[in-house]
C-alpha cells in the first residue's frame, strides 16, 4: 500500500504543514491527559488532517481502514462469488435484470454473505462509535475548538439554529450516530471516518486529494469568468476548500443541511488559511439571489436525497446559476429500478445495511435526463471531474 | 440520539435513527455478537500492537518519555511497514471469513 506521505510529497507536505505552524507550536507544550486534552492539536498535523488527539484512536482508525481494503480484497470478492453460486443453484440466467426485492430474498440463504455483511457492519460501527466516543469524551476541548472559530475567519459561517430539518435529511446514512445533523460532532466524525471509504472506493484522501483533483478538474464556464461558485450539501466542506484554492479570487459558497457539518467545516477551512464560506441552508432552497453563481456543483449528494428533492435542486440550481454558467452535480451512475443481478444486489446491499436510505430512488432515476430537462444542455463528451462516478456538465441556457 | 452533557449550543437537530444496528444476520444473534466481538477485539489488539510499534521506535530512537511516544511521527518506511503488516495481521485474523465453507455441515458431507 501507497503511504500518505509518499502520494502526498514532501514540499507539499511542509507547506501545509507551515500553515498550522502556529496551531503546533501551542500543541507542543501538552498531552492528552484524564482531565482534558491540550489546547490547539494535541498531536500536531499530518499535512492538511489535523492527526487525532490520541495515538489509541488514530490506530482504532487505521484498523478500520485497514479492514475495508480487506474486505474489497477478500470478504467482498467472497460474497459475490456466493452470489453468483446461489444465482446457479436456483437456474437464475445472471445477465437477467432483477429487482431490489428479488436480490434481497436471494441474498439472504447465504451465510457467507451474511457474515461478510455482519463482519462489515461491526468494523463500520467500530469507526463511528470510537471517532464519538472520543469527541464526546473531550468535547469542551472540541465545542471550544468550533466557538473560538465560529465568528471569524478568513471565511464566514452562517449557522440556522432555528431550521426545521426536513425528515429526509435526518436518516444515520452510512449508519453514523446521529447523521448529519444530530451529533454536535458530526462534521469531525464523518470527516475522518470516511478517509476509509475513500481508501477502499476511490483512493487516498486524508490530505484532500480526491477532493483537490476533482476541484482541478471542474469545468469553467466558455468565456472563463468565474466570480462566485457554490458547494450544494458541502458537507465537511473538503471540495468547497479545494474549489476556493483552485479559484481564490472567488466568492466560494458551501451549503448544508448539518449545523454541526457547516460548523466543522468552517472551522477547518480557517484552520488551513482558506476563505470560504459556509452556510446552514437547504440545496434545495439556498436563499441565493437568481444568476448568482457561474458554477454550481454538487459532490455525492443526489444519491442521499429522494427524488422529489432531487429535482428541486436541480430547478434551485437552475435558479442560481447565471446564464452560460456551469452546473456539474457529481454523484454516482445511476442505473435504472431493475439491474443484472450481481450490480443490483451491490446496490441493495448499500441502500440497506450502509443504510443510504435513499439511493435505490436515485438510481432508478436517469439523473442526466433530469438535468437536460430542466433548463440546461448538456455537453457531449464531457470530461469527468471525479473518475469513475457520473459525468453530467451542464450549462444553463439562456 | 446521545449527545455530551453541555449547555453550550449544539446546532444537533434529532436523527432517525438506523435499523441496522438490531439486525440479525447468522441465524442466532449471539453469532452476530461473537462477530462483532471479534472486529472490535481485533481493533483493540491493532491499536495495541500499533502502539508496541510506535514505544519501540522511540526507545531505539530517543528515550523513554511517553511524550515522546504520544507526539512519534512515523517515517514514510514505517508507514509502509506497519501498513503491510496490519494488511497481514487482517488477513489471519479475519480473512478465514471469507473461506469458501458453503456446504453445510451434514453426516453425508463428501470426503474427497
Amino acid at each position: 500500500m501507497i503511504g500518505r506521505r509518499q502520494l502526498l510529497g514532501a514540499a507539499t507536505a511542509s507547506l501545509a504543514l507551515a500553515k498550522v505552524a502556529g496551531v503546533q507550536a501551542a500543541a507542543a507544550a501538552g498531552a492528552v491527559t484524564a482531565r482534558g486534552l491540550p489546547a490547539g492539536l494535541p498531536r500536531g498535523a499530518d499535512g492538511r488532517l489535523a492527526r487525532l488527539a490520541t495515538l489509541d484512536l488514530e490506530s482504532l482508525q487505521d484498523f478500520t481502514l485497514g479492514f475495508r481494503v480487506l474486505y474489497g480484497k477478500k470478504l467482498r470478492i467472497a460474497s459475490a462469488e456466493a452470489f453468483d453460486r446461489l444465482l446457479e443453484k436456483e437456474g437464475i440466467d445472471p445477465t437477467t435484470p432483477m429487482s431490489p426485492h428479488e436480490v434481497a430474498a436471494l441474498a439472504e440463504k447465504d451465510p457467507i454473505i451474511t457474515v461478510a455483511t455482519r463482519t462489515w457492519l461491526a468494523n463500520q460501527q467500530v469507526t463511528w462509535k470510537t471517532l464519538q466516543d472520543h469527541f464526546h469524551k473531550y468535547s469542551d476541548h472540541y465545542f471550544s475548538e468550533m466557538e473560538a472559530a465560529d465568528n471569524s475567519g478568513p471565511g464566514t459561517l452562517e449557522l440556522a439554529p432555528n431550521m426545521t430539518i426536513p425528515d429526509y435529511a435526518r436518516h444515520e446514512i452510512h449508519i453514523q450516530p446521529g447523521g448529519y445533523v444530530g451529533d454536535p460532532f458530526a462534521g469531525h466524525v464523518y470527516h475522518y471516518g470516511t478517509n476509509s471509504f475513500y481508501i477502499a472506493v476511490i483512493g487516498h484522501n486524508e490530505q484532500d486529494q480526491v477532493h483537490k483533483g476533482t476541484a482541478e478538474r471542474l469545468p469553467v464556464p466558455a468565456d472563463g469568468k468565474v466570480k462566485r461558485i457554490l458547494d450544494m450539501g458541502c458537507g465537511s466542506g473538503q471540495l468547497t476548500v479545494a474549489l476556493k484554492e483552485r479559484f481564490p479570487d472567488a466568492e466560494v459558497w458551501g451549503i448544508d443541511v448539518g449545523g454541526p457539518m457547516v460548523r466543522y467545516a468552517h472551522m477547518r477551512s480557517r484552520r488551513l488559511g482558506v476563505g470560504a464560506n459556509f452556510a446552514q441552508r437547504l440545496a434545495e432552497d439556498t436563499k441565493f439571489p437568481d444568476n448568482y453563481f457561474d458554477i454550481v456543483t454538487s459532490y455525492i449528494i443526489h444519491h442521499e436525497l429522494p427524488q422529489v428533492k432531487t429535482r428541486q435542486v436541480i430547478d434551485e440550481a437552475r435558479r442560481v446559476t447565471r446564464s452560460g454558467g456551469v452546473y456539474y452535480p457529481i454523484d454516482f451512475n445511476s442505473g435504472g429500478a431493475k439491474s443484472p443481478p450481481r450490480s443490483m444486489f451491490g446496490r441493495w446491499w448499500d441502500h440497506r445495511w450502509n443504510n443510504e436510505v435513499w439511493s435505490l430512488e436515485y438510481h432508478s432515476l436517469n439523473f442526466t435526463d433530469e438535468i437536460a430537462q430542466r433548463g440546461f444542455g448538456m455537453v457531449k463528451d464531457a470530461k469527468a471531474a471525479l473518475p469513475g462516478f457520473g459525468v453530467r456538465h451542464a450549462i444553463k441556457q439562456a | 440520539m446521545a449527545t455530551p452533557e453541555s449547555k453550550r449550543p449544539t446546532y444537533a437537530a434529532e436523527a432517525i435513527p438506523s435499523d441496522v444496528t438490531t439486525s440479525s444476520f447468522l441465524g442466532n444473534p449471539v453469532l452476530d455478537n461473537v462477530v462483532s466481538c471479534m472486529i472490535a477485539m481485533s481493533a483493540e489488539m491493532w491499536a495495541t500492537k500499533r502502539r508496541m510499534k510506535v514505544l519501540e521506535a522511540v526507545l531505539a530512537k530517543s528515550g523513554i518519555a511517553a511524550d515522546k511516544i504520544e507526539k512519534y511521527v512515523p517515517t514514510p518506511q514505517e508507514t509502509l511497514e506497519w501498513e503491510q503488516d496490519r494488511d497481514r495481521y487482517l488477513d489471519l485474523v479475519v480473512g478465514p471469513l471469507s473461506n469458501a465453507g458453503y456446504r453445510n455441515f451434514s453426516s453425508d458431507f463428501d470426503k474427497r
